[in-house]
């Protein structure tokens, strides 16, 4: 690297976004945990919860693991598994 | 002449932390997906005593524990962008207060076995209790786990080990406990909720 050159490689997590992250699953997880009382048919309160899992993990994968600026593959992986996986269960419990 | 300074963006596509750890994670990952697909397939297939199970379970505990373990994710995130402004004391102190959130967590769970066992409900009770206690007890293994992994980069932090940015090892530790917040989330809907 030549002489004066600065290096600017610093996109990292921010104490707003994980504040902000933090508020949103505390929030998610609340409203996941009343779901059934206002939600009569288990059906649509399964597919809520699960939906509600799904947003969640986005947020703990791209905002708390820093992965929103990782490659690709391994963001793609772990959003995959947060998205594949409420989807399975979400189709045991409605077949 | 003086040399002009140059801003070069390198590309930000790096991985936090170390390849094994994210390899270890996944793994991690993988036990747990089978775990919680082999649960729902046995709620089909015993619908009602996972149903009456379930009302036996506290969801106000399950709730707390939630929160709990978010809230301690959220100090360790809190703590990293620290490390990245090498503020090592600071840091430290963040992961601290992340612990005391699990050891809350810790605490509620154990109450929870206690009151399921003076019910008399045990891992032999059904199908239902057997997979609760395996799968909530495996997981609370991870949370006691990634207790260890924080003491150790909340120790290596205070003797200053990472320092100049090489800060992998810092990363793979918080990438694990929030490995154990995901699982969690997951955890928490399909046994108390749905």
């Amino acid at each position: 690297m030549r002489k004066g050159n600065v290096v600017k490689n610093n996109k990292t997590v921010n104490m707003a976004a994980a504040t902000k992250s933090w508020l949103l699953l505390i929030a998610l997880s609340v409203i996941a945990i009343y779901l059934p009382e206002f939600v009569d048919h288990k059906s649509f309160y399964t597919i809520a919860a699960l939906v509600i899992v799904v947003i969640k993990g986005q947020q703990i994968v791209d905002i708390f693991m820093e992965l929103k600026n990782a490659p690709k593959f391994w963001r793609l992986l772990f959003l995959s598994y947060i998205t594949l996986l409420p989807l399975i269960i979400s189709v045991i419990y409605l077949t | 002449m003086t040399n002009p300074s140059i801003a070069i963006e390198l590309p930000d596509k790096k991985l936090p932390g170390d390849l094994a750890m994210w390899f270890f994670i996944l793994a991690e990952l993988t036990v747990f997906a089978i775990f919680f697909i082999g649960f729902s397939v046995s709620e089909q297939l015993n619908a009602e005593m996972f149903s009456q199970g379930k009302a036996q379970l506290h969801q106000t505990a399950g709730l707390i524990n939630t929160i709990a373990l978010i809230t301690s994710s959220f100090f360790v995130a809190i703590a990293l962008t620290k490390i990245h402004k090498a503020q090592a004391k600071q840091a430290v102190l963040l992961l601290l207060t992340a612990k005391a959130f699990a050891i809350i967590y810790i605490s509620v769970k154990i109450w929870e076995y206690l009151s399921l066992f003076e019910q008399g409900i045990t891992i032999e009770t059904n199908t239902f209790f057997t997979l609760y206690f395996l799968i909530t007890a495996f997981h609370l293994m991870h949370v006691l786990l990634g207790m260890v992994i924080l003491a150790f980069i909340a120790y290596s932090a205070w003797h200053g080990k990472y320092q100049n940015n090489e800060i992998s090892g810092f990363e793979a530790g918080t990438s694990y406990w929030h490995m154990v917040d995901l699982l969690w989330i997951i955890l928490f809907p399909l046994i108390y909720v749905i």
